[in-house]
């Protein structure tokens, strides 16, 4: 008969093995399988309606309720890859001084303290740093449409938004019709961001001019 | 659950017959367990088996042929699944790695039935257990997710064999499988079912 410090042990043991060897979801991705890419769209949109489209030259930082905005490599290498992949979908550019159809803000969120920032409050906020005037039309309201999602970002992400500025004046309103997120592990490194972006494109295979 | 209750039935009306037989003796045994997920759970949640798990059951034995006790386990279920599309929202798209993660925690009242009693070489055995299974769901988006804990009913069925270590040995090896029913109501998902399969030692502690 094994005595009890010989069963005391065998129980400790087991017990010790049975919570380590959980096998830990977070521990076993890569910086790729980290992250993932959010789009919604108004699918009643016709995007092959519009043909030209313009990008802002610079990005907005949302950190922690403050705005501001900036240029860094990685920010340059977003805006890249949005033009490269909207004229491989047949758009075409130009200054925001010839009208485009569309016009494109790019965005880099933060949020470091404690809490959450939902995608609500960044929308509640967004007049505040892309003036309406910024795309001409001073006075004009930004509009979302209720069936965006809302977002909890908790660390930081990367928004490109896409604004119908073809119908703002018919319509009154700078309609958002186009929103990519992408969050994850090196999202501020501007060797992904072209995948990143493309990542978004493939999965909104109904963004095309023709 | 009709056919276990029957089962549970029958063992103690054949076991009643047997009390005048061995009594008190204490066995314990440690099992390691690799276990394959079922049904919903499998199609739903992970596919994969688990080679992690283990149970520890502490038995009275009330006759030589039966026995009742406790038992208690863990076993972990993960599978990470390739990049893929999910509609996360009305008209919202994600693209994302999906990571599943299902720890259970059995908690069971349990009964033993060896019809050929300790005193043969090679004891078939069959087990019935009810009680709580504690089970810990995390599902992650990329690296974006949470964890569920939830607590439902448990039951168990199952069966092996017991080949004690030598002629007068009362501790020996254990051999069997066990079929997990596990309750979880959430978000659509209705259970974390499965077949698990074990091997380890038992022994007597008094």
């Amino acid at each position: 008969m094994l005595n009890n410090k010989l069963t005391s042990a065998a129980l400790l043991a087991c017990v010790v093995t049975l919570f380590s060897c959980t096998k830990e979801p977070l521990n076993n991705l890569t910086q790729e399988e980290s992250r993932i890419y959010v789009t919604n769209a108004d699918t009643t949109i016709n995007f092959s309606a519009f043909k030209t489209y313009s990008i802002s030259d610079s990005v907005v930082v949302l950190d922690n309720g403050q705005s501001y905005k900036d240029l860094q490599p990685s920010d340059q290498s977003y805006i890249d890859a949005v033009n490269k992949y909207m004229q491989e979908r047949g758009y075409t550019k130009v200054t925001r001084s010839a009208n485009p159809d569309i016009g494109i803000d790019v965005n880099r969120i933060y949020n470091t303290s404690t809490g959450y920032y939902s995608y609500d409050d960044y929308w509640d906020y967004y007049g505040g740093y892309w003036d309406p005037y910024y795309w001409g039309y001073g006075g004009y309201g930004y509009y979302v449409p209720t069936f965006f999602g809302i977002y909890q970002v908790t660390e930081g992400a990367m928004s490109v938004d896409m604004l119908d500025l073809k119908n703002a004046s018919e319509k009154g309103k700078i309609e958002v019709i186009w929103n990519g997120l992408i969050r994850g592990e090196g999202i501020f490194n501007a060797s992904i961001a072209e995948g990143s972006v493309k990542a978004l494109f493939d999965q909104s295979t109904y963004l095309h001019s023709n | 659950m009709k056919a276990l209750k029957s089962l549970l039935f029958a063992i103690f009306i054949f076991s009643a017959a047997q009390l005048h037989a061995q009594r008190g003796v204490v066995n314990m045994s440690l099992q390691y367990n690799y276990a394959l997920p079922l049904g919903s759970f499998k199609t739903d949640v992970i596919s994969k088996g688990s080679p992690r798990g283990f149970t520890g059951d502490i038995l009275y034995g009330v006759s030589d042929k039966f026995s009742v006790g406790l038992g208690l386990g863990f076993q972990d279920f993960y599978e990470k699944y390739p990049r893929a599309l999910y509609n996360t929202g009305d008209k919202e798209v994600t693209s994302a790695v999906l990571s599943n993660s299902v720890q259970i925690i059995p908690l069971l009242a349990k009964a033993e039935f060896s019809p050929l009693g300790s005193a043969a070489p090679v004891q078939p055995y069959i087990t019935a257990g009810a009680g709580l299974g504690v089970s810990s769901f995390t599902q992650y988006l990329g690296e974006f997710g949470g964890t569920d804990n939830a607590g439902g009913l448990m039951l168990q069925g199952g069966a092996g064999i017991k080949v004690p270590f030598g002629k007068y040995s009362k501790a020996g090896f254990r051999l069997g499988a066990n079929y997990n029913m596990v309750s979880y109501h959430h978000d659509g998902f209705s259970n974390f079912n499965n077949l698990s399969f074990q091997g380890g030692i038992y022994f007597p502690l008094k």
